[in-house]
């Protein structure tokens, strides 16, 4: 019975700091989604700067640690702190962790997204594309109308794994941004449980039971939207797996 | 403005003389052999990655439903709890397994009353870490939780072995144990190559993660010999150069993906020599 209590009090004492995780996944996802898309065409373009830029930026990001990423982007604002930020009056904002936290993680999942995404365009059956260019298409219509809604179908099962794999690397903002006051995440909250008794086997396990919930709520809700996505595909959404081809980090 | 101007001109002023003696001081060299460390834990973390991997994925292959379900849970584990909360959660579990073992010999009630903490139970139980224990533990664990996404990679690999293979194993008279190493793990290799490419990977980029176990790794050395460094004598020999380390960290981390991927490139042209596949041109 004690050890029940003990549990319940965790799960009380840990309901906080998993908001704070979810806030980085939430705040870093749709910014990252969106400079992917760009990224993506970036890397498929004809333009052989933009192709190179982009495919670099992907390669540079998906080939290093996301730990390095947060303490390199991290000591170079901190670097800039006196010559720009400070003139600026803008030091409180740039530091925060809550704003640059998201920051590091949106330009980490950009890079693992557009990799995703590229993938997923260069799949797209060149047939439909002749197509639409047959029917005099313009190219954002083509694009919006004919690869898009292929493209993003294809991409999905891998996207998703890579949003859960961002929620689980959001646990590292606060091993190496400062924690300020009482903005704590899970780990760093469980820590500091583990700390106070040296349990443990009861601050972990509550800690992975709430990585736990939210990873399969974001499995279901994304399941979801991929059936909707393949309404009119039959089976599609039974053959739904998580595969491991490129999103991992 | 004048102290950011100090701060660049610093770093940018001194001659070539000083960059060799400042590169080559001890702290540097030390920096320079914390890499062994890095590397140490890939390579140990990757071998153990694999043997957890072939265990795991012989599991979910297993007739045994237990085995089945324990291989099930075993590989989708990692899809749920992050990878870092393994990393710090195994090593201590590990310690606190191992000092309640050393509790049943060591303590007498005497010292057990005499210990105000939690943990451990008496002082004489308390088992010291060093960096050579630390490193062997992140290893393991590197190896538990990559060897999961290496068991999902290799369940599906074994899968592809084309079924006429063993098939005619079986019909051979080869014994269930001889048709699953001889047949099905031999052939493999060829499906398998690519997925566990990107598992090495993972296990280079958790490679990162060793400080948090207290190794001295090079991002723990890049962090120290990157603060503001002052001294009485000389005052301030340099600013803020951290950005400078994990930026040689950071090209440092690409440069082995690289090398990697170049590696596995050529491993897996080979495991696949012969295969009747559009990328071997006849």
């Amino acid at each position: 019975m004690t050890q029940l209590t003990a549990v319940l009090a965790d799960i009380a004492l840990l309901a906080k700091p998993a908001l704070f995780n979810l806030y980085f996944a939430f705040a870093s996802i749709p910014i990252g989604f969106l400079f992917a898309i760009f990224l993506a065409l970036g890397k498929a373009s004809r333009h052989g700067l933009l192709r190179r830029l982009s495919s670099s930026y992907i390669y540079m990001f998906r080939g290093s640690p996301l730990f390095i990423q947060f303490f390199m982007i991290y000591s170079m604002v901190l670097a800039l702190n006196l010559s720009v930020w400070k003139p600026l009056g803008i030091d409180g904002i740039v530091l925060n962790p809550l704003v640059l936290g998201p920051v590091v993680l949106a330009l980490n999942t950009t890079a693992y997204t557009a990799e995703i995404l590229f993938g997923a365009l260069t799949s797209v059956p060149r047939g439909e594309i002749e197509a639409a260019r047959a029917f005099g298409f313009s190219p954002g219509t083509r694009f919006r109308r004919i690869v898009w809604p292929h493209m993003i179908r294809l991409a999905w099962p891998a996207y998703t794994n890579e949003v859960v794999f961002l929620f689980h690397a959001t646990t590292l903002v606060y091993f190496t941004l400062p924690v300020i006051d009482d903005q704590k995440d899970l780990m760093t909250k469980a820590g500091e449980l583990f700390q106070r008794d040296f349990n443990v086997l009861l601050h972990y396990s509550v800690a992975g039971l709430y990585f736990l919930a939210c990873s399969l709520a974001i499995f279901v809700v994304s399941g979801l939207i991929y059936r909707r996505l393949t309404r009119h595909m039959p089976g599609a959404a039974q053959r739904w797996r998580f595969t491991l081809i490129s999103p991992l980090r | 403005m004048a102290e950011a101007q100090a701060y660049w001109s610093g770093l940018f002023g001194p001659d070539l003389g000083f960059w060799i003696a400042y590169l080559t001081n001890g702290k540097h060299i030390a920096f320079y052999a914390s890499v062994q460390f890095t590397l140490i834990a890939a390579l140990a973390g990757g071998a153990f990655a694999l043997l957890f991997g072939l265990l795991g994925a012989g599991a979910r292959l297993s007739g045994f439903w237990p085995l089945r379900g324990l291989g099930f849970v075993y590989t989708n584990m990692v899809r749920g709890i992050p990878d870092v909360l393994f990393i710090l959660f195994f090593p201590l579990a590990f310690e606190q397994a191992v000092e309640a073992l050393r509790a049943l010999t060591l303590c007498s009630p005497e010292t057990i009353a005499a210990q105000n903490g939690a943990w451990p139970p008496c002082a004489e139980a308390n088992w010291i870490l060093g960096t050579p224990e630390y490193l062997a533990l992140a290893s393991v664990t590197l190896g538990l939780v990559y060897g999961a996404f290496a068991a999902n990679v290799m369940s599906g690999a074994m899968r592809a072995v084309a079924p006429g293979q063993i098939e005619a194993a079986r019909a051979f008279g080869f014994s269930a144990a001889d048709v699953f190493w001889r047949f099905r793990v031999r052939q493999m290799w060829a499906y398998a190559l690519p997925g566990l490419s990107n598992v090495w990977m993972l296990v280079i980029k958790a490679t990162s993660l060793l400080s948090l176990l207290q190794i001295a790794d090079i991002v723990l050395w890049a962090n120290r010999l990157g603060q503001p460094n002052f001294s009485r004598s000389a005052g301030v020999i340099h600013g803020d150069w951290r950005w400078a380390y994990y930026l040689v960290l950071f090209i440092f981390y690409i440069g082995l993906t690289y090398v990697s991927e170049k590696a596995f490139l050529s491993l897996t042209r080979r495991a696949r020599r012969g295969m009747a596949i559009v990328g071997n041109a006849p």
